[in-house]
């Protein structure tokens, strides 16, 4: 392998690399696995990635014409070190992440949600997300403070070892790999058997403070409608 | 592990690596615009000798250089294959992915109430690294550096360090080819830094999957079971850093997660090792130093980390 070889295989390897920080850029699966103020800089990246790729495609062809052609041998540890890397981006291209969410949180601790946050308001009831609810139970932990409010949220099921699943979703500081779940309880309806894990279901109804198997009060959504939904463009929260 | 936990694992790996991927580029186009400024490296070789001041004189570039923990990979071996002082380079590679403005600001941003750790960050980094070059400058060059460093090492230091029956062109070969001290062409330019664009990511790859799959298979719940134990939370969270494996300018927002239920020990373990060592990072440390050098690195940034958890356990407790 010559280096105009050499550099046409660097460029098609860079480029591939490009091609998959833009498309996940682009495809929105970038929203599966980082937060949002990360996307740009991904993004950044993937077009000065596309910039060399399409320098290093240039200098092949000057070399391939002769204008600078050094016909020296590539180092073969560089062509083996350009096609690993080529693969493993095509293999990234062709197989988007599709992570269950039950699964991931099933492995992380729960109800690690920073009391750090720092609430500065709080919106009506039916304004909060899930997330929102359980921050501000985080701050006011006092379930009767909130027994009868209306309540509209969404979410994936997580089921619980020895409970009824819980509506949750994951949180992220930085990747998918740092993502952490919080949840509230839900009194599933009991005609009917509890929601498949991972399932995605937008919920309304209202806040009842009951007794928890410990004794202890605790805040359960009582439904009154349960939809199934996709899951959201952007199911990562901050 | 089903195919649920495959498909994790794989989103797993490539969250890890898009994240990290920017960032590794920012080191080598740092690495690149360095060689492109300075070829041949000559201001590397006026950084200070001596054990203490070369390790920290490294230290402190991470402050005109920041770059986090995979970034600083293609930089640091820019120092040693331009001829800086082996502390200097090895103090760079340890304590810039702390001490730089980005990692220092989102500590103060994730700890705001908490200023001892802004100060025990940075203080516990440096410490940490000039107990790691000390350490690693024990060993001779060429049981430490990769035999690629030390040849390119070798061509750019003087005779006085690097003899010529050393350099791979010695007096029974050619002449040594003198130091490149004209900028490179640009052709030049991109054919090094794309090659060693690839080659990082091709380790960086190797080191998120590995990630990956430990996330995948070792539920987090067991490392933090041990929250509350003083020396088991240090040895936990030094496990969880070497694990979860994220860049070191997000881990403090990461750290805040369970700061509550861990000891400051503990947390302070979690942000000192993990910049230093962690799965993603072995193999690109493999690139620079040799597999006996990045162990006895690796545990040695795990018992000094160990000293100075259980030392603030006994301050704070």
């Amino acid at each position: 392998m010559g280096e105009p070889v050499g550099a046409l295989s660097r460029g098609l390897a860079l480029g591939l690399w490009a091609a998959v920080l833009l498309r996940s850029a682009g495809d929105g699966r970038l929203d599966l696995l980082l937060r949002a103020q990360y996307h740009p800089l991904v993004t950044l990246a993937g077009g000065l990635l596309a910039a060399l790729a399409a320098a290093q495609l240039l200098v092949a062809l000057r070399q391939h014409r002769g204008q600078q052609g050094r016909r020296a041998p590539a180092d073969p540890a560089h062509w083996r070190t350009t096609l690993a890397t080529a693969a493993v981006a095509l293999l990234v291209l062709a197989m988007p992440p599709d992570p269950s969410f039950a699964d991931l949180a099933t492995r992380r601790p729960q109800d690690l949600v920073a009391a750090e946050s720092g609430l500065s308001f709080v919106l009506p009831p039916l304004q909060r997300s899930l997330t929102d609810w359980v921050r501000l139970l985080r701050e006011q932990p006092d379930p009767r403070l909130y027994d009868g409010d209306a309540v509209r949220v969404s979410g994936f099921v997580l089921p619980v070892p020895g409970e009824p699943p819980r509506l949750a979703r994951l949180l992220v500081r930085c990747c998918i790999a740092d993502a952490a779940p919080v949840g509230l309880p839900v009194a599933w309806p009991a005609d009917r058997p509890w929601p498949a894990a991972d399932r995605w279901l937008a919920v309304e109804g209202v806040m009842r403070a009951v007794a928890g198997a410990d004794g202890q009060a605790e805040l359960v959504i009582v439904p009154t409608t349960i939809r199934a939904i996709p899951r959201p463009a952007r199911p990562l929260e901050p | 592990m089903g195919s649920t936990g495959l498909r994790t694992a794989w989103a797993l790996f490539q969250g890890l690596l898009i994240e990290a991927l920017p960032f590794l580029l920012i080191g080598v186009l740092i690495s690149a615009i360095a060689r492109w400024l300075a070829p041949g490296g000559r201001w590397l070789r006026r950084l200070p000798q001596g054990p203490l001041l070369a390790p920290l004189s490294g230290a402190l570039l991470g402050f005109a250089l920041p770059a986090c923990e995979c970034g600083n990979v293609p930089v640091a071996r820019q120092m040693l294959v331009g001829g800086a002082p082996l502390g200097a380079a090895l103090g760079f590679l340890f304590a810039a992915p702390v001490l730089n403005p980005i990692v220092l600001a989102s500590t103060w941003a994730a700890f705001p109430n908490q200023p001892w750790l802004l100060l025990a960050r940075p203080l516990g980094a440096v410490l940490l690294t000039v107990a790691l070059a000390l350490l690693l400058g024990l060993l001779p060059e060429p049981l430490l550096l990769q035999a690629a460093v030390l040849a390119q090492r070798r061509q750019a230091l003087p005779l006085q360090q690097a003899s010529l029956l050393q350099r791979r062109d010695g007096v029974l070969g050619s002449a040594p080819p003198p130091a490149p001290s004209r900028r490179p062409e640009l052709a030049e330019l991109l054919r090094h830094g794309g090659q060693e664009f690839l080659q990082l990511a091709l380790l960086l790859v190797i080191g998120c999957a590995i990630a990956a799959l430990v996330q995948t298979l070792v539920p987090r719940q067991w490392l933090l079971a041990v929250g509350g134990a003083p020396t088991l939370s240090i040895v936990a969270l030094m496990v969880l850093a070497l694990v979860v494996s994220v860049c070191s300018s997000v881990d403090a927002f990461l750290a805040l997660s369970f700061a509550a239920q861990v000891t400051p020990g503990a947390l302070l373990a979690f942000l000192l090792l993990g910049p230093v060592i962690d799965l993603k990072l072995v193999g690109l440390l493999g690139l620079l130093l040799r597999p006996r050098a990045v162990l006895i690195a690796s545990v040695g940034a795990m018992l000094g980390v160990l000293l100075i958890g259980q030392w603030v356990n006994l301050w704070a407790l």
